[in-house]
């Protein structure tokens, strides 16, 4: 029975960890089930025990990496508050938005030796229901591209800037264009709450896709 | 069967998006798997017949496939489409049910499976309860038979380790015994050169590896290697062994002989009921014994780390035992049989370093002067012996150091008239000494 704090910088670590082991392997099956690149390109691999689909695309994942890279330090200090996945069309309009909300307990208290397993659980349940999502979805016109947004609290994007220096990944501002979406649909998708996250996923759809 | 299940089934499709497996629904609603099957077929073709909402379903088909002459029994899942396909490739079907329903069109089988995999690892105890598979035999081992199954596997496993070391049943066996084969072993190695005595100190150094702590594993090793060079030393004189691995010899035998006698005294420790008896075997033999028994283990531990910080500096400053000074140090920290076996050692080891061939880095005594400032702050230029390290290819540049070091004395003692009459009584001291020197006249006549 430990009671650590947000200042555990070690706690703090391994749950952004966590998160950005997930996120990875989120985007890459969004990308996947929601055809905006061939299914070609995917191959199974195996996370949290169960078969997901990884894009093999070199520089696609050295993309994803790279972006959940300059993520992490803001999931660390709980800065990042929502990260979203924005598929657009060819005019790069919005057509569908993964919200991945992220909140972190601020005191962080881990009552069970399972806590780890549980944790899994749940993000296994993530996986799973991003693989049906397609049925409550309209398709989307084909041409997709995709981008991922970082919604933050307070002024944290000074911190962006240093690891974006070292790793010569820029972020920029986004346009109000990529972030509003005319006429949003919600549909929530999972809710999870551990000890050590909490996270909801749910989808913005734009009723008139094509 | 009520009709209750298929609004169950409705809402888990519908409501909460699932893929409902026949497995999970089985485990969901505590049925056997064909009455599950059986519900969601029905649920299927109630829904069906609606058409209402777009289900899409997998099948399971088993049955005997023949390719290219071989007939193998084929179990696959398959999409709604491709049932028919899948049946006709058979040519026997032993069975076809639902496997899944799900509103979203599957693009890969991944999903399935996790669907499952939560459901069975929390029923992992009794998940085919509700199984159709079934077999009278198949009985879960009562803890009794799950003891007997493991201790045979365990029996095995230590065998292969006593084989390692051929003594080893004595040693668990007897207390007093081992203690009085290691002090035999010891005064073996130290008295007399027979083929047996040799065994004994393997044997020795071999249980001592056994029970001794993996802390003193690497300075271990050295002495079960060097015991057998070290007992072919004493028996034959004259035998040809490259010069390295008589070094190493050497180096290690001022610790080989101390380890040894660590780890005599440290068998004697670790089998506690022997300590009362070890002590009275082992008297005669060396005092240092003696002191380790009366001592804690961790007095044991600081010994031993005294005798290593001891050894390290002893490799840097005398490799080879060639210098006197070596000896006397071990002198004060040993005990009287070592030094003894170190002068027995060195004239040996003159005489092989003599028949060597190889090159190797070497010590010896060399004139060096030292310059410093005495009391008066005057600047004293000091003759003396010290150790250095050559190799046997620098033997050219000796005779030009001496020659060298002449004009030094004598610059300086011209420097300041009152210490003129000290620097050349020191320096005519030190002229003396060495044979190779020239006298200090002879820097004016050179001119």
């Amino acid at each position: 029975m430990t009671t650590l704090t947000r200042q555990d910088l070690n706690f703090g670590q391994v749950v952004a960890d966590i998160l950005c082991e997930f996120l990875e392997v989120a985007i890459h099956l969004i990308l996947y089930v929601r055809e905006v690149y061939p299914s070609g390109i995917f191959q199974k691999r195996k996370k949290y025990n169960v078969p997901v689909q990884m894009s093999c695309h070199p520089e696609l994942n050295q993309y994803i990496q790279d972006t959940l890279y300059c993520i992490k330090p803001l999931i660390e200090k709980n800065d990042a508050e929502k990260v979203v996945v924005v598929i657009m069309d060819k005019e790069h309009h919005p057509v569908e938005r993964f919200v991945f909300e992220i909140s972190q307990p601020t005191l962080l208290s881990i009552s069970s030796d399972t806590l780890l397993s549980h944790v899994e659980q749940l993000l296994r349940a993530f996986i799973l229901k991003i693989s049906v999502c397609d049925a409550v979805l309209n398709n989307n016109p084909p041409g997709c591209s995709f981008s991922v947004l970082v919604h933050t609290r307070d002024a944290a994007t000074r911190n962006m800037e240093k690891v974006q220096v070292i790793k010569d990944f820029p972020w920029i501002v986004a346009d109000e264009q990529e972030v509003h979406m005319q006429e949003p649909r919600l549909i929530p998708l999972k809710t999870m709450t551990s000890d050590i996250v909490k996270m909801q996923l749910y989808v913005e759809e734009r009723a008139q896709k094509t | 069967m009520d009709e209750l299940y298929l609004d169950n089934i409705d809402e888990y499709v519908n409501d909460h998006n699932k893929i409902v497996t026949y497995k999970w629904l089985s485990l969901t609603l505590g049925v056997h798997v064909n009455t599950a099957k059986q519900m969601l077929f029905h649920y299927l073709d109630h829904k069906r017949k609606e058409s209402s909402a777009q289900l899409h379903a997998t099948y399971l088909v088993s049955g005997k496939s023949v390719d290219k002459g071989q007939t193998s029994h084929k179990v696959s899942v398959v999409r709604e489409e491709q049932l028919e396909d899948c049946k006709s490739k058979m040519s026997l079907i032993v069975s076809v049910h639902v496997y899944s329903v799900q509103k979203a069109l599957l693009k890969d089988s991944g999903p399935l499976y996790s669907v499952d995999y939560d459901a069975v690892k929390d029923n992992l105890k009794d998940c085919s309860r509700y199984s159709a598979i079934r077999c009278a035999d198949a009985v879960p081992m009562s803890s009794l038979e799950l003891q007997q199954v493991r201790e045979p596997q365990r029996a095995p496993t230590p065998e292969p380790e006593p084989k390692k070391t051929a003594t080893n049943g004595d040693v668990a066996n007897g207390t007093s015994k081992p203690a009085a084969k290691q002090q035999k072993g010891i005064m073996g190695m130290f008295a007399t050169k027979a083929a047996p005595k040799n065994q004994d100190a393997d044997k020795e150094v071999k249980t001592e590896q056994k029970e001794d702590a993996p802390v003193v594993d690497a300075p271990k090793s050295k002495p079960a290697a060097k015991t057998n060079p070290m007992m072919n030393f004493f028996g034959t004189q004259t035998a040809k062994k490259p010069e390295k691995s008589v070094k190493q010899e050497e180096a290690a035998q001022s610790s080989s002989t101390a380890e040894q006698q660590r780890q005599s005294s440290k068998p004697e420790e670790k089998p506690k009921a022997a300590a009362v008896e070890a002590p009275k075997t082992s008297k005669k033999d060396s005092s240092k014994t003696k002191r380790i028994e009366d001592s804690d283990s961790e007095d044991e531990i600081m010994e031993k780390k005294k005798r290593r910080r001891i050894k390290k500096p002893e490799p840097d400053s005398s490799d080879e035992d060639i210098i006197p000074d070596s000896p006397q140090q071990m002198e004060t920290k040993e005990k009287s049989p070592s030094p003894k076996k170190k002068k027995e050692a060195e004239p040996v080891s003159h005489t092989h370093q003599s028949h060597s061939d190889i090159k190797t880095r070497k010590r010896r005594r060399v004139m060096k002067s030292r310059t410093f400032l005495d009391e008066e702050g005057c600047m004293v230029t000091e003759k003396g012996y010290e150790s250095e390290s050559y190799s046997e290819t620098e033997d050219d540049f000796k005779p030009t150091k001496p020659a060298l070091k002449d004009p030094v004395p004598a610059k300086l003692s011209l420097s300041s008239k009152q210490d003129e009459k000290k620097s050349q009584k020191k320096t005519s001291a030190n002229a003396n000494k060495g044979s190779k020197q020239a006298s200090i006249v002879g820097f004016f006549q050179k001119k």
